[in-house]
C-alpha cells in the first residue's frame, strides 16, 4: 500500500473537528457555520474516497487484506512508550467512507430541518465534533484511541441529545443514554487495561506484535482465568460490554428509543447510522480476539455470547416496535432489532455480512429517519402517527423516498440492500453450529420487521389526515438528500449478492469473480425463497391486520384484540419498570448512603481544614493570620505615614520572620538528629 | 580563561543587559512637557525584542562549553535557559496593562536584570557563581516585587519578600561556606568527588541543611513560604507572574542540580520505616509539609492571589517528590512539571490582573460571571486551573502523572516501594486541591455577575495573545507530552 494512504487515514477525522472548534471558538453567523460544517464534512468524505480508493487498489495478500499502518508514540515515560496509530484496511476504509458520505447528507437536510433553531450554529459544532470523533474511532489502530474518540463520540451524542436541553424529557434522555452507555464503558476499559497488562501493547496491528496478530491471540487464548474461561474469552466480553451498551443490545437498549428526544437528523446520523454502530464496528475490528483459539467450526465462547445477544436483540426490538405509536419511536426500535442481525452474523462468524448489514442499514435507516424527520416537520412536529395519515398525496416526494427505505428495511426481494444483507444473515445463523434457535428467532424477527414497517407505512401515508393543520411538503434541502440515500439503500444490495459477494471478497483482500450460477444452486435459491417468504408474510399480515379496520379509530386492532399482550409490549415489555424496581432503588438507596457518608466526609474535611489550617495554634493558620495578618495594619499605617517603619520592622516583624525560619532550621536539624540516632 | 571565551559564553546575557539599558534609557528621557515620549507598549517591544534576540544567540552558540565549571552550556541549561526566557517573555504581555505607572522604562530594565540572574543561575555550577546569580535575580524581584509605591500592599509584600530573601541567603551562604570548607571546593563536580573519599560528619550535615533551607526558600516549600502568600498578593501583576515563574522554575532547577551533582553519595533513604541520613529525607519531610500545609491552607482563603501562592506552596511539594526518585525520569518529570506550571502561573496571574482591574478586587467573589463578560479569558483560567489540579487530557496530568510514577519507583538508594507513603499523601492531597480549584470556577462560570457597572468586557488583545498560547501550550502539551520531555530526557542523557 502506498505510505500515503495511512498518513491521510490520521488526517480525516481532523476538518470535522476543525470545523467544530472553530465554530465554537470564532462564533460564526448561522450561514457560515453551516458552511464551515459542510466543508469539513466534504474534505473528509474526499480523504475517505481516496483511501477507499488506495484500499481498493492495494487488494490483499496470502493472509488477508493489505493494511497501511501509521504509528506515532504519544508519550514515552522512562523506558516505556505509548504508541497511538491510524490503520488503513477495507474496513476502516468502507465505515469512513459510510460515515462521511451519509454524514454529509444528514448535515445537509439539517440545514433545512433546524432552520428555526436559534442555536443552529452550535448544533453545527456538536454534528462536526460527532463526525470527527467517530471517524476518529474507525480509523484507530489502537485499541486506547479508539476509546479516547470512543468517548468523545458519546460526548458528543449527549450533547446532541440533550440539544433541546429546556425540554426536560430531552434533558433526561441525555442522561440516561449518557449513564448507560457509561456502564457499558466500563467494561471496555477494564478489558483495555486488561489486555495492557497481559501483552503490554494495544495497537490492533503492528506488524506482528499487534494484539490482532498471531502472537498475541495465542498466548491470550492459551492462558486461563477462573473458571477455567480462556483469557482471550474474558477479556472479549468486557470490550462487549462496551459494544452492548453503544449498539444498544439487550438489556442496555433503553436508552436508544428515549434518544429519540433529539433532533430528528441527530437520530439518523447517530442513532440509525454511524454511532449505534460503533460496537458492531468494535466487534468486528477484534473479531480475530473473539474467535482466538477456536476449533475448525470457529465456535468460541465470546462469540456464542455474541450471537445469542443479537437474536435475542433483533427479536425484542421488533416484537416491541410493533405496538409503539411515536414514528421515531418505531424507527428506533427497529434499529435496535437491525443492530441485533448485525450482532447475530457477527457472532456465527460472518463478519462481512455483519458488517455489509452495518452499511446498508446505515443508507436506508437514515433514508427512513431523515423521511420521518420531512414527514414531523410537514406535520407540524407532530410524531404520533395515530394523528397523522393520508401523507401519500401531501408529501409525495417524501411518500416515494419512505417507500423505499420501508421496503429496504422490511427485506423486498431482488432489487432492495436489505434484501441481500438480511439473508447473507439468515445464511450465517442458518450454518451456525451451536443452535439452531437464534436462525428461528432471527427469522421471527424478520418477518415483524415487515409487519411494523407496513403498519407504520398505512398509518402514516395511506387513508385520510386526522390531525389538525394541513400537511405540506418539505423544502428542497431536506428532500434531496433522501435521494442518493435511497440510491443507496437499493444500490448497495448488488455488491453482495450471492452471485457476486464483492464485499466479502473485498475485506478479506480476495479478488472475487462475477459468477450467476451461484444464485441458482439449491441453497442459494431456497433462502432466497425463504426471505422472499418472510417478507410477504409480514407485508400481508401488516395488510391484513391494518388496511382493513379504518385507521380512524383510535384502537389498535391488535389492542382490541390481545389487550395484555399489546399492553406489555407497548410499555415495551417493561425493561425499563424493571430497571426502576431494582437498580434504581438500589441506586436511591446507595444515594442515600453517599449523601449520608457525603455529610460526614464534609465534616471531616471541613473540620481537617478549619483544625489544621486555620487552628492547631500552629503553623499554617498562626504564620497566615497572627503573624503576617494581625499586625498587618499596624505595619501598614507605619508605612503610611512613612516615619519609622524601619524600627517597626525591628521591634517586631523581623524578629518573628527570623523567629519562623529558625524554626524551620531547628525542626530540620532535630530530624537529623533523629536519623542519626 | 579567555575573555573572548568569557564573553562568547554570557552573549546572551549581555544581550538582555544592553537592553535593559537602552529600555531605562529611554524611559527616562523626558519629552516637552516632562512627560515620556516613549509609550510603554514601545518599550515594552523593545524589551521583548532583546529577550528574542537573546534567545536567538543562544541558538548560535556552541553546543557544549565550560568555564572552569563557572559558566557551562550545554544541552539541558540551553534548553532552560530558553524556557526562562520565555517565561519573561510572556511576563511581559502584562506590563503595558498592569504595571506600575510610574517609571515603565526602569521597571522593564528590573524585568530584564532579573531574567540575566535567572539565567546565570541556570549555566553556573559553582556555588560562588550560584549565589552571585541567585542575589542577583533576588535583589531584582525585590524591587519588583514593591515598585508601586503608592500601595502600601506592594511595599509589605517587598518587605517580607526582602527581609525572607536576605535571611534565607544568609543561610544558603553559611551552608555553602561549611560544605566548601568541609569539602576544599567550590564546584559542584568536584564537591561530589570529594565527598566519595570523605565520612560525612555533623558539620557537613548542618552545611548541606542549611543550604536546603536557602533554596527552600526559592521553591516556596514549607517551612520556608511565609513570604509568598503576601508577595504574590501585593506585587504588582507582573512581578508576582515572574516571581511565581521563572524564579521558581531556576530554584528548582539549581536544586536539582546542586543535589545531584554535588551530594548524589550522601542522599539517604526517606523509606517509610527505613529512614537513612543524607538530603533525600530532609527533601522528603519539606515534600510532606508543603503538600500539607499548601493545600490545607489554599482552601482557607479568599483572596484568589493567597490561594495561587498556597497552590504555588502544594505543587512545590509535589515536584520536590520528583528529586527524591533522583533517576533519569524523575529529574525529567520534575523539569517537565516545573516548567508547565510556570507558563500557568503566568496565565493565571493574566487573568486576576484582568479582574483586578476591571472589577477592583482578587477575592473569589470578584470572579463572578467572568464567563459572561470575558468568554475567552474565562476559559483559558478553566484550563489553567483544571491543569493545576491536575485532569486530563490537559499537561498538569502528565506532568502530575510522570511526578508520581518516577517517585514510586522509589530512590536511588532505598526500596522501591519505599515512597508510597509519601505518593499516597500527595494523591489525597490533589484531590483535596480540586475542591478550591472548583469553587473558584464555580464563581466564574456558574454565578452571574454581581452588578453592570458598565465597565469593559471581553479580552484586551495583547492579554489574549498571552493567555492563547499558554492556554494552548497547556492543552498542546498534554495531548502531547512527548513534545517537551523528549527533549528534556535526550538533553539529560547528554549531560548523564
Amino acid at each position: 500500500m502506498e505510505t500515503w494512504i495511512p498518513w491521510l487515514t490520521a488526517l480525516i477525522p481532523l476538518p470535522p473537528l476543525a470545523a467544530a472548534a472553530a465554530i465554537l471558538f470564532l462564533h460564526p453567523c448561522r450561514r457560515p457555520a453551516a458552511a464551515l460544517a459542510l466543508a469539513g464534512q466534504a474534505l473528509s468524505l474526499l480523504g475517505a474516497l481516496a483511501v477507499f480508493g488506495g484500499a481498493l487498489a492495494a487488494g490483499g495478500t496470502e493472509g488477508g487484506p493489505v493494511r497501511g499502518l501509521l504509528t506515532f508514540t504519544w508519550f514515552t515515560h522512562g523506558d516505556t512508550a505509548l504508541p497511538l496509530g491510524v490503520a488503513a484496511d477495507p474496513l476502516g476504509a468502507s465505515m469512513l467512507l459510510m460515515i462521511t458520505f451519509v454524514g454529509l447528507l444528514i448535515f445537509i437536510h439539517s440545514i433545512g430541518y433546524m432552520r428555526e433553531d436559534p442555536r443552529f450554529a452550535r448544533f453545527f459544532c456538536f454534528l462536526s465534533l460527532f463526525s470527527g470523533a467517530m471517524l476518529g474511532v474507525v480509523a484507530a489502530n489502537s485499541l486506547l484511541l479508539l476509546f479516547i474518540c470512543w468517548e468523545l463520540v458519546g460526548l458528543a451524542s449527549y450533547l446532541l441529545i440533550g440539544f433541546w436541553f429546556q425540554k426536560p424529557s430531552a434533558a433526561a434522555a441525555a442522561r440516561k443514554a449518557f449513564l448507560t452507555t457509561r456502564v457499558g464503558d466500563l467494561g471496555l476499559f477494564l478489558g483495555l487495561l486488561w489486555i495492557y497488562k497481559e501483552t503490554g501493547t494495544l495497537l490492533f496491528y503492528d506488524g506482528g506484535h499487534g494484539l490482532l496478530e498471531q502472537s498475541a491471540l495465542t498466548s491470550l487464548a492459551g492462558q486461563t482465568v477462573a473458571g477455567g474461561m480462556a483469557l482471550s474469552t474474558a477479556v472479549s466480553l468486557l470490550l462487549f460490554c462496551g459494544a452492548v451498551g453503544k449498539s444498544g443490545q439487550f438489556p442496555l437498549h433503553i436508552w436508544l428509543p428515549d434518544a429519540m428526544e433529539g433532533p430528528t437528523p441527530v437520530s439518523a446520523l447517530i442513532h440509525a447510522a454511524t454511532m449505534v454502530a460503533a460496537g458492531v464496528y468494535l466487534v468486528a475490528r477484534v473479531f480475530p480476539l473473539f474467535a482466538a483459539g477456536a476449533g475448525g467450526d470457529g465456535v468460541t465462547t465470546a462469540l456464542t455470547v455474541v450471537a445469542w445477544t443479537g437474536a435475542v436483540t433483533a427479536l425484542f426490538g421488533a416484537v416491541v416496535a410493533v405496538a409503539q405509536n411515536d414514528i421515531k419511536r418505531i424507527l428506533a426500535y427497529s434499529t435496535v432489532s437491525q443492530l441485533g442481525f448485525m450482532m447475530l452474523a457477527l457472532g456465527a462468524g460472518g463478519v462481512a455480512a455483519g458488517i455489509f448489514h452495518l452499511l446498508a442499514h446505515a443508507f436506508f435507516k437514515a433514508l427512513l429517519f431523515l423521511g420521518a424527520g420531512s414527514v414531523i416537520h410537514g406535520c407540524g412536529h407532530e410524531q404520533d402517527i395515530r394523528k397523522m395519515g393520508g401523507l401519500r398525496k401531501t408529501m409525495p416526494v417524501t411518500f416515494i423516498l419512505y417507500g423505499i427505505g420501508m421496503m429496504a428495511l422490511a427485506g423486498f426481494p431482488f432489487l432492495f440492500s436489505g434484501f441481500w444483507s438480511k439473508e447473507a444473515i439468515l445464511v450465517e445463523a442458518f450454518a451456525w453450529p451451536v443452535s439452531r434457535i437464534p436462525f428461528l428467532l432471527a427469522l421471527a424477527a424478520a418477518v415483524l420487521t415487515a409487519f411494523y414497517m407496513t403498519r407504520q407505512m398505512i398509518y402514516v401515508f395511506l387513508g385520510t389526515w386526522r390531525g389538525k393543520d394541513r400537511p405540506h411538503e418539505s423544502p428542497r434541502v431536506m428532500t434531496l438528500p433522501l435521494v442518493p440515500l435511497a440510491a443507496g439503500a437499493v444500490l448497495l444490495g448488488f455488491l453482495a449478492t450471492p452471485a457476486w459477494p464483492w464485499f466479502a471478497g473485498f475485506l478479506a483482500g480476495e479478488a472475487v469473480a462475477f459468477s450467476p450460477g451461484a444464485l441458482f444452486t439449491g441453497k442459494s435459491l431456497a433462502f432466497m425463497a425463504l426471505s422472499i417468504l418472510v417478507a410477504a408474510t409480514g407485508v400481508a399480515a401488516g395488510w391484513l391486520v391494518y388496511a382493513r379496520s379504518p385507521a380512524s379509530t383510535a384502537e389498535d386492532p391488535l389492542q382490541t384484540r390481545f389487550p395484555a399482550a399489546h399492553r406489555a409490549v407497548s410499555r415495551r415489555l417493561l425493561v425499563d419498570e424493571f430497571y426502576e424496581r431494582t437498580v434504581l432503588r438500589l441506586q436511591s438507596a446507595g444515594e442515600n448512603g453517599c449523601a449520608r457518608l457525603d455529610g460526614v466526609l464534609r465534616r471531616v474535611t471541613d473540620g481537617a481544614g478549619a483544625v489544621l489550617s486555620r487552628g492547631l495554634g500552629g503553623l499554617a493558620g498562626l504564620l497566615d493570620r497572627s503573624v503576617l495578618n494581625s499586625g498587618f495594619d499596624t505595619v501598614c499605617q507605619f508605612l503610611r505615614a512613612g516615619t519609622a517603619w524601619l524600627s517597626s520592622l525591628h521591634q517586631g516583624r523581623a524578629q518573628n520572620y527570623l523567629r519562623f525560619v529558625g524554626i524551620g532550621m531547628v525542626v530540620l536539624l532535630l530530624f537529623y538528629a533523629w536519623l542519626q540516632s | 580563561m579567555n575573555y573572548l571565551e568569557f564573553l562568547i559564553l554570557v552573549l546572551p546575557e549581555a544581550v538582555l543587559t544592553m537592553t535593559a539599558l537602552i529600555v531605562i534609557g529611554l524611559g527616562a528621557k523626558s519629552g516637552r512637557g516632562g512627560a515620556n515620549p516613549f509609550s510603554s507598549g514601545f518599550l515594552t517591544a523593545i524589551g521583548a525584542a532583546g529577550i528574542v534576540a537573546a534567545g536567538l544567540v543562544l541558538a548560535l552558540l556552541p553546543a557544549e562549553a565550560s568555564l572552569g565549571g563557572m559558566l557551562v552550556l550545554d544541552p539541558l541549561t540551553r534548553l532552560f535557559k530558553w524556557v526562562i526566557l520565555a517565561m519573561s517573555l510572556l511576563t511581559l504581555a502584562l506590563v503595558p496593562g498592569w504595571a506600575p505607572p510610574a517609571h515603565r522604562g526602569e521597571y522593564l530594565g528590573l524585568i530584564l536584570f532579573a531574567t540575566v540572574g535567572l539565567s546565570l543561575v541556570i549555566s553556573s555550577e559553582d556555588l560562588l557563581m550560584i549565589f552571585l546569580a541567585l542575589e542577583l535575580a533576588s535583589l531584582s524581584l525585590y524591587i519588583l516585587a514593591g515598585y508601586n509605591c503608592d500601595d502600601s500592599y506592594s511595599a509589605e509584600a517587598a518587605m517580607k519578600y526582602f527581609l525572607f530573601g536576605s535571611i534565607s541567603a544568609a543561610f544558603l551562604l553559611f551552608g555553602m561556606s561549611l560544605v566548601y570548607g568541609y569539602t576544599g571546593s567550590t564546584h559542584l563536580a568536584e564537591i561530589g568527588a570529594a565527598l566519595a573519599d570523605l565520612p560525612t560528619e555533623p558539620i557537613f550535615a548542618l552545611g548541606v541543611v542549611m543550604m536546603l533551607a536557602g533554596l527552600g526558600f526559592k521553591v516556596v516549600a514549607v517551612p520556608f513560604h511565609l513570604w509568598a502568600p503576601d508577595a504574590y498578593q501585593g506585587a504588582p501583576a507582573p512581578s508576582a507572574a515572574l516571581i511565581a515563574s521563572g524564579s521558581k522554575v531556576a530554584g528548582f532547577f539549581i536544586l536539582a542540580k546542586i543535589l545531584l551533582l554535588s551530594f548524589a553519595d550522601w542522599d539517604g533513604s526517606a523509606d517509610w520505616g527505613g529512614f537513612a541520613t543524607g538530603w533525600v529525607p530532609f527533601l522528603a519531610l519539606l515534600a510532606a509539609l508543603s503538600m500539607v500545609f499548601g493545600n490545607l491552607s489554599a482552601l482557607a482563603q479568599t483572596s484568589v492571589r493567597r490561594l495561587l501562592a498556597y497552590s504555588a506552596v502544594a505543587h512545590g511539594g509535589y515536584i520536590l517528590l520528583g528529586l527524591l526518585s533522583g533517576g533519569t525520569v524523575g529529574i525529567a518529570a520534575v523539569l517537565f512539571y516545573i516548567t508547565l506550571y510556570g507558563m500557568t502561573a503566568i496565565g493565571a496571574f493574566g487573568v486576576v490582573a484582568l479582574v483586578e482591574q476591571r472589577r477592583g478586587g482578587d477575592s473569589v467573589a470578584h470572579f463572578a460571571g467572568l464567563a459572561k463578560e470575558a468568554p475567552f479569558t474565562a476559559g483559558c483560567f478553566l484550563v489553567f486551573l483544571i491543569s493545576l489540579a491536575g485532569i486530563p487530557p490537559l499537561a498538569g496530568f502528565f506532568g502530575k502523572f510522570f511526578l508520581f510514577t518516577s517517585a514510586l519507583g522509589g530512590s536511588a538508594a532505598g526500596d522501591p516501594s519505599g515512597l508510597v507513603w509519601l505518593v499516597s499523601l500527595g494523591l489525597g492531597m490533589n484531590v483535596l486541591s480540586l475542591y478550591y480549584y472548583l469553587r473558584v470556577l464555580k464563581q466564574v462560570f456558574a454565578r452571574p455577575p454581581a452588578e453592570s457597572t458598565g465597565h469593559a468586557t471581553g479580552t484586551p488583545p495583547l492579554l489574549g495573545c498571552m493567555l492563547a498560547t499558554t492556554a494552548g501550550a497547556i492543552i498542546f502539551l498534554g495531548c502531547f507530552p512527548n513534545l517537551l520531555l523528549k527533549p528534556i530526557e535526550a538533553a539529560l542523557r547528554v549531560v548523564g
